[in-house]
């Protein structure tokens, strides 16, 4: 449909005629809904490939980037297009048509969780995009010292970002530093802090 | 007055029986007992508990025939009289002897006609077991575990005295003859799907993933710390959940632990969790390292592992210890050893793992962890499971039961009148990740003629069960049972399982059936088979009892070697060990473990492992009888190689050893197991030992201590040997006596402690010198100190001095003939399930003879007691 109509506008800048155009319109537009009728078989068969942008849990590091990609390879019709680790973001291509036929929004996002959830141990989640903004949350950064080891950084990341107001969290052992986007309202650095000790997690 | 003449009971009893018998005048047992018994024997000092004066000469009844044999013995070794006292003549001696001996067997004669000779017996339940087991070809169905314990009679559980039955064994028969059945019987169209699986020790959900990250073991990678999981040090892994999650233990690391398998630590391959019961292959990968703060080193040698099998129980959660030992397999130092067998599993059984050669050690809780730590380490790099292996289908204990009668799909709705077999459903507990197969609906045994079915399977099965030919009248009765619940609606399977439970709880199949009198053919290929495989016999024993064929010496010969060469042989060394030497109460007690820090399960196993090795070495090389107690070779591993103090002995399986010149060791006495079951675990007296050797070697047995005497107890302080203790208690004249013949093999053994280490000084908690490390492991943390001196010196009753083991071992060794005596006794209690009666000791007599003058060892022995009239005939 949005192709018709960039093809009547396209029309009214050549003829200038509104009468000319109106007319031409209802004939484009005729045209348009017949041909609609009869290839809408054809249509549906045809893959609409978007992208899409999603919010990603577990992705506590940059090297997790690697597990990511690794993790979509085994969906198949979903393409890992980019990563942004800052913002826990994944863009992902896929026709939601052929993957999520008849689902709303929220049903496409719950089915796409599972699908990560089962490939990755549940490594990895998928959520809608955070609805607050940037602005209103404020970073934590705890220096932490621990193991050089992915699982245990993990494992401080879990700590942290089952904590209801945390957004996103990092968690690297390796860079000694775990970072958490909070909302203020809703939790605070103590309260981060004693969920990373009780993890066994030593907070410097 | 009473000591002055003969007494009056006596005199009333013996006088009958003495005009009845040929006794000249002057060896009138009467003058006999007056002049040389009487004086102690009688109602003011009787002395032993022995009143000559009201003791009557009415051998019919039991206790009066017990003690007039004692009566007998003591005279016959000399004993009594007294050597303090005037000797009497030797011929008057022997006269007297004669007579009593020949009262004695009359009178026996008499009891043992009504009675008859080894009493009616059931299966003991190691015998059930592996009746079973051999039956069904099932050889490891475990059903001893679930039967009440069988008593003991005369050393064995196989006597007849000792083997009632209750309502209790009935209904436990009951409830075996269903698992049996269950198992057994094929209840689908194929096999289970042979499954493969690779487990990593660190599974999911273990015990070991959680110590190895706290540092009590390491992930490595081409023999190196896994680059991707550190060892624990400062800091420990955090989070298990979240490094399974992540994938941590699946990387195809090895696993190599530290720490040993303790009270809250049993390492278990649990991925993999049985379903269907049977033959398993399991193959593992195994090396040794030594650790050294975060690097991988060469071993100090050849470490051991330990696999068992862990009967899962209750939510499946764990098993707690092993239900029994797969084997100890050797971690060579670096390079990785695999090592395959083929076991049976049962449902819910599980692999469990032990680094059973390294010492106690924990990292957990420890400062540094694992980066911290020096020592040795055991490294599993991966279990390989694969099974249910079935080399047929349906498997031989189906086709036992059914033959060849085909399976095919139970469809109700084609037979609306026929109830369908039960089935149960499959549980699997734990976090086993192999699967059972998809249902694939009721799969039966179909015939298309059920009776004349019937009678031909029973036809087949019922002599094999009841070892023996059954009439058809007998199977009649079972044919028709079955024609009633086929009748009722049970389907063919189900009118048969039903048969079948009748035929296994039957008193055919379980109890040894033997005619009185001499046996039949059927009895003697059951005696032989109960004897040496302690199961039923095999194919070939029926076909040679069918055709009458063992009654030929020949035969027989030949039957008992090839029993003796088969496998199932084992059954026959382990059981008869368990209860002639009591190595079946091997962990009946813990060693102390200040006192004896060095004790580990491993060595306990081998401990029993040599004690078996050495008698079937006495059996293959046919050795004599001094060898029960003196050898100038052991079999050993190196566990106990360490143990002994014996160098150039490495890895962990059992081989023959030639002794140094000086050794202590040599012979059953000083093997460790053998000094271990008798003591307490924590100390030594030579009492238990001491009555341990005369009852169980020398066939001496002790008098029970009297009532009202307290127990001499060991002084743990290290103040007083148990020497000086028993001084003061032989102080007490009726102790004495005893004491005289119990103690001195008990001092003899002195020389060895409570887990059957060589000692020259006691070891103390309380007071005493700092004790040198020895060969104790050098990770293992020493406390205990060097007490008294031992003292291994003695007397025995003919007066001749030991100083030391060797001493007495030689002494005692030069005695061959007392000591195949007493083993062939044993053995024939052993295998007829009945006591040696009085008349019978002249057979054992003749036994012994044949084999002295055969020169034979202990595998003579066995072919002379198979051979004589006593196994074939009591």
């Amino acid at each position: 449909m949005s192709r018709a109509w960039d093809d009547i506008k396209m029309i009214e800048q050549i003829t200038s005629c509104k009468r000319y155009c109106i007319t031409a319109s209802m004939i484009l537009f005729a045209v348009f809904a017949f041909s609609a009728e009869s290839t809408h078989a054809a249509d549906a068969k045809k893959k609409t490939v978007e992208r899409h942008t999603h919010h990603v849990v577990g992705l506590f590091c940059v090297e997790r980037e690697a597990d990511l990609r690794e993790a979509v390879k085994q969906l198949p019709d979903l393409v890992f297009v980019s990563a942004d680790f800052n913002k826990a973001e994944v863009v992902l291509s896929y026709d939601t048509k052929v993957l999520f036929p008849n689902m709303n929004d929220g049903q496409r996002v719950q089915r796409l969780d599972n699908m990560f959830k089962s490939v990755s141990s549940h490594t990895f989640s998928i959520k809608p995009l955070r609805p607050i903004a940037d602005d209103k949350l404020t970073l934590i950064k705890i220096p932490v010292a621990g193991l050089d080891c992915k699982a245990c950084s993990y494992g401080a990341y879990r700590a942290v970002h089952g904590i209801d107001g945390v957004e996103i969290a990092t968690a690297s052992f390796k860079a000694g530093l775990v970072t958490a986007l909070i909302d203020p309202k809703k939790t605070n650095r103590i309260a981060l802090e004693a969920a990373l000790k009780q993890r066994g997690v030593a907070v410097k | 007055m009473l000591r002055r003449s003969l007494p009056l009971v006596l005199l009333n009893c013996l006088v009958p029986f003495l005009q009845t018998n040929v006794v000249a005048a002057e060896d009138n047992p009467r003058s006999y007992f007056e002049s040389h018994c009487v004086t102690c024997h009688d109602s003011e000092l009787k002395k032993g508990g022995l009143d000559l004066t009201v003791l009557k000469f009415d051998l019919s009844k039991s206790a009066n025939f017990t003690q007039w044999v004692k009566i007998y013995d003591r005279i016959d070794t000399g004993e009594m009289p007294p050597k303090k006292k005037a000797r009497p003549p030797a011929a008057e001696t022997k006269s007297v002897k004669a007579w009593l001996h020949d009262a004695l067997i009359d009178a026996e004669k008499v009891v043992l006609k009504k009675r008859g000779q080894t009493g009616l017996r059931r299966l003991t339940r190691a015998e059930y077991e592996n009746t079973v087991r051999d039956l069904f070809d099932m050889p490891g169905i475990a059903l001893k575990g679930e039967l009440p314990a069988d008593g003991s009679a005369h050393g064995f559980d196989k006597n007849s005295d000792a083997l009632d039955i209750s309502h209790v064994n009935i209904a436990k028969y009951m409830e075996a003859a269903n698992r049996i059945l269950d198992l057994a019987i094929a209840t689908r169209p194929n096999p289970p799907t042979v499954q493969k699986r690779r487990i990593s020790l660190a599974n999911r959900g273990g015990f070991v993933a959680h110590v190895i990250m706290n540092g009590d073991g390491v992930l490595l990678r081409d023999k190196k710390p896994d680059p991707d999981f550190p060892p624990a040090g400062e800091h420990r892994h955090i989070d298990q959940g979240a490094h399974e999650q992540i994938g941590s233990f699946r990387t195809g690391s090895t696993v190599g632990l530290f720490r040993h398998e303790d009270e809250s630590f049993s390492p278990y391959f649990i991925e993999h969790v049985t379903i269907y019961p049977g033959r398993y292959r399991v193959r593992t990968s195994l090396w040794s390292f030594h650790w050294d703060k975060g690097r991988v080193l060469p071993a100090r040698g050849t470490e051991a592992a330990r696999l068992s099998v862990v009967q899962l129980t209750g939510d499946g959660r764990g098993g707690q210890h092993p239900s029994y030992v797969l084997g100890y397999y050797d971690a060579p130092s670096i390079e990785s050893k695999e090592h395959e067998l083929i076991t049976w599993l049962n449902h819910n059984e599980i692999i469990g793992f032990n680094t059973a050669s390294l010492a106690p050690t924990a990292n957990y809780s420890r400062k540094g962890r694992a980066m911290a730590f020096t020592g040795p380490g055991i490294a599993c790099d991966w279990l390989d499971i694969e099974g249910p292996l079935h080399e047929v289908w349906p498997p031989i204990a189906h086709q036992r039961l059914f033959g060849k009668l085909p399976l095919v799909e139970f469809r109700n709705d084609q037979t609306p009148k026929v109830s369908a077999p039960q089935r149960q459903r499959i549980r699997q507990l734990g976090a086993g990740r192999n699967r059972p197969d998809p249902e694939s609906g009721i799969w039966t045994v179909q015939s298309k003629s059920p009776t004349n079915d019937a009678d031909r399977l029973l036809a087949s099965f019922l002599p094999k069960a009841f070892r023996r030919p059954v009439d058809q009248e007998v199977r009649q009765r079972y044919v028709a049972k079955f024609q009633e619940r086929f009748k009722a609606g049970d389907c063919f399977e189900t009118a048969m399982r039903w048969v079948y439970r009748a035929a296994l709880c039957s008193p055919d199949f379980l109890y040894h059936v033997e005619p009185a009198g001499t046996l039949d053919q059927h009895a003697i290929a059951n005696r032989l088979s109960y004897f040496l495989w302690n199961s039923m016999p095999d194919e070939r024993l029926r076909q040679l009892a069918n055709a009458g064929e063992l009654k030929s010496k020949e035969v027989l010969r030949s039957e008992v070697e090839r029993l003796l060469k088969d496998e199932r042989s084992q059954r026959f060394v382990e059981d008869f060990l368990g209860q002639w030497l009591k190595l079946k109460q091997i962990a009946a007690t813990d060693p102390d473990r200040k006192l004896y820090p060095e004790f580990s399960a491993y060595l306990q196993d081998s401990m029993v492992a040599e004690s078996r090795a050495y008698f079937c070495e006495l059996i293959d090389k046919d050795l004599d009888a001094s060898y029960l107690v003196k050898s100038d070779f052991a079999m050993l591993n190196e566990k106990l190689a360490v143990h002994y103090g014996i160098p150039g002995v490495h890895g962990s399986q059992i081989r023959r050893v030639q002794l140094p010149a000086d050794s202590q060791r040599g012979g059953f006495l000083t093997q460790a197991a053998v000094l271990k079951i008798t003591a307490n675990g924590t100390t030594t007296s030579p009492v238990p030992r001491g009555a341990f050797v005369m009852e169980r070697l020398l066939g001496q047995m002790p008098e029970p201590p009297p009532p009202n005497i307290p127990a001499v107890e060991p002084d743990v302080r290290g103040a007083s040997t148990i020497r000086e203790q028993l001084e003061k208690h032989k102080a007490n004249a009726s102790c004495a006596t005893c004491h005289l013949k119990i103690d001195p093999p008990g001092f003899a053994l002195e020389s060895f402690d409570v887990i059957g280490g060589f000692r020259t000084r006691y070891r103390s908690i309380g007071e005493g010198d700092p004790a040198p490390r020895g060969s104790i492991d050098p990770f293992i943390g020493i406390s205990f100190k060097l007490g008294q001196p031992v003292d291994a010196s003695g007397v025995i009753p003919d007066g001749r001095t030991f100083n030391g083991i060797n001493d007495w071992k030689s002494l005692i060794a030069a005695d061959r003939e007392s000591l195949l005596r007493n083993l062939a006794k044993q053995l024939v209690i052993y295998s007829t399930g009945s006591d040696i009666s009085f008349s019978e000791r002249d057979e054992i007599a003749a036994i012994v003879k044949s084999v002295s003058k055969k020169k034979g060892g202990i595998r003579t022995l066995i072919h002379e007691i198979i051979q004589n009239e006593l196994f074939r005939a009591k």
